[in-house]
């Protein structure tokens, strides 16, 4: 049995309201509890800041990220970030290290260690090509891994919606959560994919799916109301239709609308919408381009049914990837850039291309500026997780130099300086002045992830919880973050402790042990009565559609090593 | 007597799904729906002979040693080696080739695969323009136009074009063949071009010239094509272009007449191209034709371990990545290594003459089931369980889904992977000892 | 001004990697502190002075540097990479990427350079008295831009691919250039004085003028009247139009 005690912390920890006080916390066995025999071992934390592992509830690390890896070799020497970007070779303890947008799987894991993260999110799983999600998380050493699957443009759930079977929804939705050891449901551009297979897209929430009479609207209501049913630990997941696109901040505005009515039995969101940056733009062309993010935040502020996550842009180059065809094809058509894409027989679509975010660039500039808007003007940081959507933003080793801009005016107001003139008055930011305090960057970078996941061991330091620590080489007591954001910078880039599990994994902004995560993923029980009779419809699927038999598609134990299996049972 | 359903045929990158195996007394008796192919490795592997015991060279000759002995032998020119190839690993399981992967970086090692010599030029296109594909489900249930290129599905993929592609039947394909235009642009009139509804003829070489073409007929600029292109008249590919633009799906399965022709890697870059222009207009895909069943399985493990597909090079530590220096016949047409180790592979029957005489001169170990030409080459021989047969293990499929494979019958040798842990730990305990 | 003067010892055949070799980091150096310097030999280090007798003459700055070396350098790759100012004579074939990444000063093979001689070079002069092989002025694989600026003059052939992603700068081939020379030029200027096949695919921006026979020109670019040329006229071509590109291709 190992113990641990950590003396003189000062614990930002706001699931439990503790509001950057000095403190012990003791852990036993992998767990934070009450308190150690005088035979633990002891850590000095020396007023430093420490908080619950960081989780990344929205990043792009298993599966289609290969995609990236694959057609960008030169991203494998980037240096951007360094410590935490680039080329390393093997150590004692660590594997070779590769990229920046695109890092292989072992730096994955040792840089978001480093930056003292312990559990990351893939937003998207197709279920297909689950297994290769699984075999990803299994290489990407230390971090507790969950992930998002896609339901958005699937046939199935597509049919069960407009033949009205919400029972057999919810059933589908629960097997094809096991069959992809998923944790929860992802809508990309509901119904876009399935247009994208004929090289077409949907307008918007009304815009009917070729060939399935269904509408958005009513793919994202079908998919809410079946997670409700199955008492999903996670909301709905939606990337709102019309991404990227200028003016598409109505039709963001009105995804998150059509939500406002639906309850939930559990403790959370009915709805969470991801990367907003890429949703909320004004105007009616790139030459009138602005931020609506004032609408978005006014919208978000007046309601309690959802989160939201910032997908913030970070100037450099960034690789997108989404299951969005249709968009990334747009996208490379426009940069002149490569283009990947993957169409999924009957469940939905995907694509990569690479951006380089230039602050330069007059639209690149205020997409900039959104993200921060988002963070700053809605009010009630527990609806707002801090993301890049990594890499599609830019990449994760990025987030500390991102944390400086939503807690110091002053190092906004230096970037603005680099703007170009036209994009000033086309965003709201240099008119904000709120900046962050470490207590709210802990709500948005791991307490509001324990709440909108469900993830009650995840994301706090109350007993019980996970031990699972970042310890920062900053005191709260006496850092002013408003303007000493070098040092807040450097903190973050490397812990002074990354504890996982009750290990010391990372020690001075160094890998000090490996240890193997774990993989959470959902399973939601239903009548067997209906799952029969949903059964019966898929079979079909396997037998007519499908290039690979029923049998083969489920993902086996044997790619979920260390699996944490979460049970629901339906209303 | 076992019969066990929806095993998975490791013969070639098709990697069908719905085979029936009939076991007895640890024999495979009967196999269904595999084609020829796929049958002869289930049931054609109690035929041949196998390597029965490790071996090592010694005096000129291969003798049979113990295990532990052989292991020792091969950690020793690993650690003594300043840069070995290791090279093959695309008929073995991911789990394998991870354990490969491994094993190189902690010796400094290069590794290949075999893609070296198939659809390594495919990845070089995919880094100039990306990959706009699909999985073959998409292709069975949307594409009315299907186009080979420069590959043979009749004799290398024979279920390819009744399980994926020409005949197969889907959900906006209810008809199959009839809903479909099939056409194939090859040098040659294969059989596979027989089944076509258009053939086009090209010059030896010339792909990168038609795929221009194509793209200048598409994009409107019908007036800077010639009469005449890679031997194909401009009437022809304008209706060509033409039959592009107006179809609802196109995927284009290209193989090694393209990847391995004059121009190379430009050749899928150029398609890469085309497959863009044409969504312009209609929609459009494409995907490789590959051969060894788990090649998409070493790029896709490689890609996520190294970040890179092939062509990996440890020498210095951290993985580099430069086909043309660091291919397999790179290293060796120059005789830039001085070991090698050989897994799944068989580069005696396939590589150039120059490679195979600088092999000859340096020691190599071979991990594999059956003898075969690169025996003859090794000095240190490892007999090796048949993954997919005789071990499970994930293998991906031309398309990028990834599969488990079946145990079928127990067998008497190590796998792949159990051979390339051994190996590591004991690299480890000679460089710890050092 | 100083010179260092560097003999291989011995030929290896593992090749060395030889990216330390410059005059960024030999210049006011001694012979002992330019020997102690590290290169890879296959998957272990040695010194310079290992594998080289070291002569030093002089010490100076980087600019008035000036490396000599002899000796058959063929399995040597990347010297000069990086360079900045100064000056390298090899009296030898070399291998690979010989100044790659280079960004100023020069260097003089004296025999044949192996494939990526200049590779995403930014500025300075190569000069091949030999020839030249594939990738000539070319990228990293999956970059956007090879040679950006400075100029590579191949008094020989070249293979496939010279100056592939080239995104600035001046390459002149005396000789022959193989297979697709100039593809996806996207600004820089290629002078090849004897034949070649398949010029100038995917140009963006830049000139290419091929003075011999200029073999199965791409079916993507307009032919567009004549241009002079140090009084030859030229049939002038623009293009590649797939690429919506303003590139001008001459050819005889
Ligand atoms: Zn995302």
């Amino acid at each position: 049995m190992s113990e641990l005690l950590i003396k003189n912390a000062v614990v930002c920890d706001p699931i439990n309201n503790v509001n950057c006080e000095k403190m012990d916390i003791s852990v036993k066995d992998g767990k934070i509890v009450e308190s150690v025999s005088s035979g633990a071992k002891v850590i000095d934390a020396g007023g430093k800041l420490t908080m619950a592992g960081g989780v990344d509830g929205h990043t792009h690390c298993a599966g289609k990220i290969n995609v990236g890896r694959f057609m960008s070799p030169h991203d494998m020497r980037m240096t951007n970030v360094p410590g935490l970007s680039g080329k390393e070779a093997p150590t004692a303890t660590t594997r070779a290290q590769v990229g920046y947008n695109t890092p292989n799987a072992f730096a994955i894991g040792y840089r978001y260690a480093k930056m003292g993260y312990t559990t990351i999110g893939e937003a998207a799983i197709p279920i297909i090509g689950a297994r290769h999600t699984h075999e990803e998380f299994e290489a990407i050493p230390i971090l507790d891994k969950f992930g998002l699957t896609l339901f958005g443009s699937n046939w199935q759930v597509m049919e069960y919606i407009r033949d009205d079977e919400p029972e057999k929804l919810a059933a589908y939705v629960a097997w094809g959560l096991k069959a992809s050891r998923g944790y929860g449901i992802k809508i990309v551009n509901p119904g876009g994919g399935e247009a994208w297979g004929w090289g077409k897209n949907v307008s918007g929430l009304d815009d009917p799916v070729p060939n399935f009479d269904v509408t958005p609207a009513q793919i994202i209501m079908g998919l809410a109301e079946a997670n409700e049913k199955l008492n999903l630990p996670h909301s709905i997941h939606l990337h709102c239709n019309n991404l990227g696109k200028p003016g598409n901040y109505e039709t963001t505005i009105a995804s998150m609308k059509l939500l406002e009515n639906l309850k939930s039995n559990r403790d959370r969101q009915v709805l969470h919408v991801t990367h907003v940056q890429f949703n909320a733009y004004g105007g009616t062309s790139w030459r009138d381009f602005e931020s609506a993010a004032p609408q978005v935040s006014d919208y978000i502020n007046s309601t309690d049914h959802m989160t939201f996550d910032l997908g913030q842009a970070i100037f450099g180059p960034a690789m997108t990837m989404t299951a969005d065809g249709p968009v990334e094809y747009a996208n490379s058509r426009m940069l002149n850039a490569k283009w990947s894409n993957m169409d999924v027989e009957l469940e939905d679509a995907s694509g990569v291309v690479p951006i380089t975010y230039s602050p330069k660039n007059f639209v690149n500039a205020v997409q900039w500026a959104i993200g921060l808007e988002l963070a700053l003007l809605v009010d009630d940081p527990w609806k707002v997780m801090f993301t890049t959507d990594s890499p599609n933003g830019g990449s994760f080793v990025n987030y500390p130099e991102a944390y400086t801009y939503l807690m110091s005016a002053k190092r906004r107001a230096e970037i603005i300086e680099t703007l170009p003139e036209m994009a000033l008055g086309r965003m709201n930011i240099p008119g904000i002045d709120r900046e962050l305090d470490l207590y709210e960057l802990a709500i948005m970078t791991r307490a509001m992830q324990s709440k909108m996941y469900c993830m009650d061991t995840k994301g706090h330091l109350g007993v019980g919880a996970d031990a699972d620590i970042a310890i920062y080489d900053i005191k709260p007591d006496s850092v002013d973050t408003t303007v000493e954001y070098v040092a807040v910078k450097k903190a973050f880039s490397g812990a002074a402790y990354t504890i996982k599990s009750g290990e010391v994994v990372v020690k001075d902004g160094e890998i000090a042990m490996t240890p193997e995560g774990r993989t959470y993923w959902v399973n939601a029980k239903m009548p067997q009565a209906t799952v029969d009779a949903m059964q019966v419809d898929v079979a079909k699927k396997f037998k007519k559609y499908y290039t690979v038999s029923q049998a083969n598609y489920m993902v086996e134990d044997a790619y979920l090593p260390h699996p944490v299996e979460i049970t629901t049972e339906a209303l | 007597m076992a019969v066990i359903t929806d095993a998975i045929c490791s013969l070639c990158g098709s990697l069908c799904d719905d085979i029936t195996v009939t076991v007895e007394d640890n024999v495979i008796t009967d196999v269904e729906r595999a084609c020829i192919l796929g049958r002869n490795k289930f049931v054609g592997m109690f035929l041949h002979d196998r390597i029965e015991s490790p071996m090592i060279r010694k005096n000129g000759e291969l003798v049979d040693v113990s295990y532990e002995e052989a292991i020792d032998e091969a950690a020793k020119i690993l650690v003594n080696s300043k840069r070995t190839l290791s090279y093959g690993w695309c008929s073995t399981s991911c789990e394998a080739i991870s354990k490969a992967i491994q094993l190189a970086e902690e010796t400094g090692s290069l590794i290949d695969s075999t893609a070296n010599v198939c659809h390594g030029p495919s990845a070089l296109a995919v880094q100039e323009k990306g990959g706009p594909s699909a999985t073959l489900g998409a292709v069975k249930n949307r594409a009315d136009v299907v186009i080979f290129w420069g590959c043979n599905p009749a004799h290398a993929h024979p279920r390819h074009m009744s399980r994926y592609s020409s005949f197969s039947k889907g959900f906006f394909t209810q008809k199959g063949r009839k809903d479909r235009k099939m056409i194939v642009i090859d040098v040659r009139k294969t059989d596979t071009a027989k089944l076509a509804d258009t053939y086009v003829e090209i010059d030896q070489g010339s792909d990168y010239l038609l795929v221009t073409a194509l793209r200048s007929a598409i994009n409107g600029h019908e007036d800077v094509i010639p009469d005449t292109v890679a031997g194909v008249s401009k009437e022809d590919v304008l209706e060509l272009a033409n039959v592009l633009k107006e179809a609802k799906y196109t995927c284009v399965f290209y193989g090694m007449g393209v990847t391995q022709s004059r121009s190379k890697y430009k050749n899928g870059d150029g398609v890469s191209s085309l497959i863009s222009d044409i969504n312009q207009h209609s929609k459009a895909v494409m995907i490789g034709m590959r051969g060894h069943y788990n090649v998409t399985g070493f790029g896709q493990v490689a890609t996520w371990e190294t970040g890179f597909p092939m062509a990996i090079d440890f020498t210095r530590g951290a993985p580099y990545y430069n086909p043309g220096e660091t291919g397999a016949n790179d290293v060796l047409t120059r005789g830039d290594v001085d070991a090698a180790i050989i897994s799944a592979a068989d580069p005696g029957a396939h590589f150039p003459q120059d490679s195979l005489k600088y092999l000859a001169k340096i020691p190599v170990i071979q991990i594999d089931p059956y003898a075969n030409p690169t025996t003859e080459l090794s000095d240190v021989v490892f007999p090796a369980a048949v993954v997919g047969v005789e071990a499970e293990g994930t293998a991906y499929r031309m398309d990028g889904i990834s599969l488990r494979m079946k145990k079928l019958i127990d067998t008497k040798f190590k796998t792949d992977e159990e051979i390339a842990v051994d190996l590591i730990n004991k690299v480890r305990e000679l460089k710890g000892g050092a | 001004m100083q010179t260092v003067t560097l003999s291989l010892k011995e030929k290896n055949a593992i090749p060395i990697e030889a990216d330390t070799i410059n005059p960024d980091n030999f210049a006011s150096k001694s012979k002992d502190e330019i020997g102690a310097i590290l290169v890879w030999y296959g998957n272990a280090q040695v010194t310079i002075g290992e594998v080289f007798d070291v002569a030093v003459d002089g010490s100076d700055s980087t600019e008035n540097t000036k490396i000599v070396i002899n000796g058959d350098v063929s399995r040597v790759k990347r010297i000069g990479q990086e360079m900045s100012a100064g000056e390298i004579e090899i009296n030898s074939n070399v291998d690979m990427h010989c100044g790659s990444n280079m960004t100023g000063g020069k260097i003089t093979i004296n025999g044949d350079a192996d494939s990526w001689v200049g590779c995403e070079m930014k500025g300075g002069e190569i000069v091949v008295n030999g020839n030249g092989s594939y990738y000539v002025g070319g990228g990293y694989r999956g970059e956007a831009c090879g040679m950006k600026g400075g100029k590579i003059t191949v008094t020989g052939n070249v293979r496939d691919y010279l100056g592939e992603h080239m995104c600035g700068g001046e390459i002149v081939v005396k000789g022959d250039a193989g297979l697709l020379p100039g593809i996806s030029n996207n600004g820089g200027s290629i002078i090849i004085e004897g034949s070649t096949t398949m010029p100038a695919s995917e140009m963006k921006a830049g000139t290419i003028i091929i003075k011999g026979e200029a073999a199965e020109l791409m079916p993507s670019f307009a032919e567009d009247g004549t241009e002079d040329v140090d009084g030859v006229t030229y049939r002038k071509f623009a293009g590649d139009v797939n690429a919506n590109g303003k590139g001008v291709l001459l050819v005889k």
